[in-house]
């Protein structure tokens, strides 16, 4: 009988960067390209199988999208507890959300010291647009000992192998 | 009978949950909808399973059974019900106390804040478009800036060519009129009727190509904001004059009468002589150009509307400039089609440089017209302080007759 264990990621990251829309994909292989802004939190399951040593673990992946307005900030800290991964968004065609991923980081690890990071940098597809390079989020990434993807919620470029990098590193 | 607030609130808007040390429900109750599920079916089964809110939250909800932690709240949870009702909802655990005061399980409250959620999303909504607006805006405007400081050092570089252009071109052009007019005055030989013409024809053509060098270098001037005027009062009627008299052989060849007339005691401009006779005279050469022969034109000086100003105006009885041009009619490079079709000379540059040039004074220039009925170009001046034409001075201060046929 395979193992079955929960657990919780959050989703962290600026407004508009695309939480949800990565969530969306992931769980449902779905996009819109309507912004809908998230307030407080939405938390969706997605369950995954994982190899873990010579067995396969089923993953249930509790995914909590947390709302990116900063008037949201003070809940936040309620919000990571228990949280065993996060990952963190960022928007390729803002540079500012990029740098949030410090502030992001060291809130929680200062709830789960032991949380596992990944990072994602979103809107790959907007070639035109992109006023982040890779390197910089590379560096960024090196910074937090944590790996990074390029991703698209709008192709799904990436997406599913962000959330699986995430669930094997959360069992392994 | 009317429910009391503390049954509508707890069957509306809060639900209960208590649960063991495994966190199994062993009661519940209130306004159990707000949590999707069937009381009943939820007793006995682990909280969590009913609420992934709380899946991950284990070690808190232990610290909560030792005591350690004395509530735990998540708060504006989204929920969507499979009808695709959207609910938000705020959770608090705590401590739930058997009699004896020790902690036997969780209290676990639920209160529907669906309204107030509702509305903070929408609030959300809205400053984070304008955020995301504000954001794009301000990256247009870089690239605008950039786009705009490119355009000017384009500019600049096309300024400096038509400059650099027009000094080349003029320099030789001195010595080609020198001599033009030696070989005119047959001071080196007698002219045969023929030499004579074509040579004329060359000096008519050395004097365009000189007018039109100097607009060039006006225009790069203007541009560039490196024209400077030397103000002093100066006589306009006496500038008319003489300008009516510079253009005589011009009225003449056409046939045209040209009338003059000015208020009589009309004081002195405060101007550049050398640019204000660069303006009339330009107005005074399109009246020429697009008036046909034996055609009317009419030079006016008298005191503006605007206190402090005199006024110029040169009628014509020209073809009229069409409604369509009226707009353009003082850009750079642009002529009318009206000049196209009366296949006047002239770069489009004439009326632009008077307009900058009046503007540089503190006047204004404008024009009235109607396609077939002529056109009236009116110049405005600032009055020095001392007088300059005195009415003695004048006798035509009734119309004066220049040139005609």
């Amino acid at each position: 009988m395979m193992t079955t264990i929960s657990k919780k990621i959050c989703l962290l990251g600026d407004f508009a960067v695309g939480k949800t829309s990565l969530v969306r994909r992931f769980v449902y292989d779905l996009f819109n390209d309507k912004y809908i802004s998230t307030i407080g939190v939405k938390v969706s399951r997605k369950t995954v199988a994982v190899p873990r040593a010579d067995e396969v673990i089923e993953l249930a992946m509790m995914l909590w999208d947390l709302g990116g307005s900063e008037e949201f900030n003070q809940l936040r800290a309620s919000y990571l507890r228990g949280a065993s991964g996060a990952i963190l968004v960022c928007d390729l065609t803002r540079p500012d959300t990029l740098a949030s991923f410090r502030t992001y980081a060291a809130e929680l690890l200062s709830v789960n010291p032991h949380a596992r990071l990944v990072l994602a940098a979103n809107k790959c597809d907007l070639t035109d647009q992109q006023r982040l390079a890779p390197a910089e989020v590379e560096a960024v990434a090196a910074e937090l000992d944590a790996s990074y993807y390029l991703t698209s919620a709008r192709t799904g470029e990436e997406v599913e192998a962000l959330f699986r990098h995430l669930g094997r590193s959360l069992v392994g | 009978m009317r429910p009391t607030i503390d049954q509508w609130i707890l069957q509306d808007k809060i639900a209960y949950a208590i649960t063991d040390r495994n966190l199994a429900v062993v009661e519940i109750g209130g306004a159990v909808h707000i949590i999707g599920d069937d009381p009943s079916a939820c007793l006995d089964r682990p909280l969590p399973d009913l609420v992934p809110e709380l899946v991950g939250s284990e070690d808190v909800l232990a610290d909560i059974l030792a005591g350690d932690l004395p509530r735990f709240e998540v708060g504006w949870a989204y929920h969507e019900t499979a009808g695709g009702q959207v609910t938000y909802l705020t959770m608090v655990a705590l401590p739930y106390r058997d009699q004896q005061g020790h902690i036997a399980g969780i209290l676990h409250l639920f209160q529907d804040v669906t309204d107030m959620g509702l509305i903070a999303q929408q609030l959300a909504q809205n400053r984070n478009e304008l955020r995301l607006l504000r954001d794009q805006l301000a990256r247009q405007n870089l690239e605008l800036a950039a786009a705009n400081a490119e355009l000017r050092r384009l500019d600049e570089i096309k300024s400096m060519f038509v400059s650099v252009a027009a000094h080349e071109l003029r320099t030789p052009l001195a010595p080609i009129r020198g001599y033009l007019e030696v070989l005119l005055d047959e001071e080196v030989g007698h002219l045969t009727g023929e030499q004579r013409e074509y040579l004329q024809i060359v000096q008519e053509s050395a004097r365009r190509l000189l007018t039109l060098t100097s607009n060039l270098l006006d225009v790069t001037r203007i541009e560039a904001g490196r024209i400077e005027l030397v103000l002093q009062p100066v006589d306009l009627w006496a500038l008319i004059e003489t300008l009516a008299a510079e253009y005589g052989p011009q009225l003449e060849a056409k046939a045209q009468r040209l009338t003059l007339c000015a208020s009589p005691g009309l004081p002195s401009a405060l101007c550049d002589e050398m640019r204000a006779r660069q303006i009339v005279g330009n107005l005074l050469s399109n009246a020429c150009k697009y008036t046909p022969e034996g055609g009317a034109i009419r030079v006016s000086l008298a005191l503006a509307e605007e206190q402090g100003f005199l006024q110029v105006a040169v009628a014509d009885s020209g073809v009229g400039v069409p409604a369509e041009d009226q707009p353009r009619l003082f850009s750079r490079f642009f002529r009318a089609r009206s000049a196209v079709l009366t296949r006047a000379s002239g770069a489009g540059l004439g009326l632009f440089i008077a307009r900058s040039l009046a503007e540089l004074h503190g006047g204004r220039i404008w024009f009235q017209s109607e396609p077939g009925q002529g056109s009236t170009f009116y110049v405005t001046f600032p009055v020095a302080d001392r007088p300059a034409v005195r009415p003695s001075d004048h006798p035509s201060s009734s119309p004066s007759t220049i040139a005609n046929n």
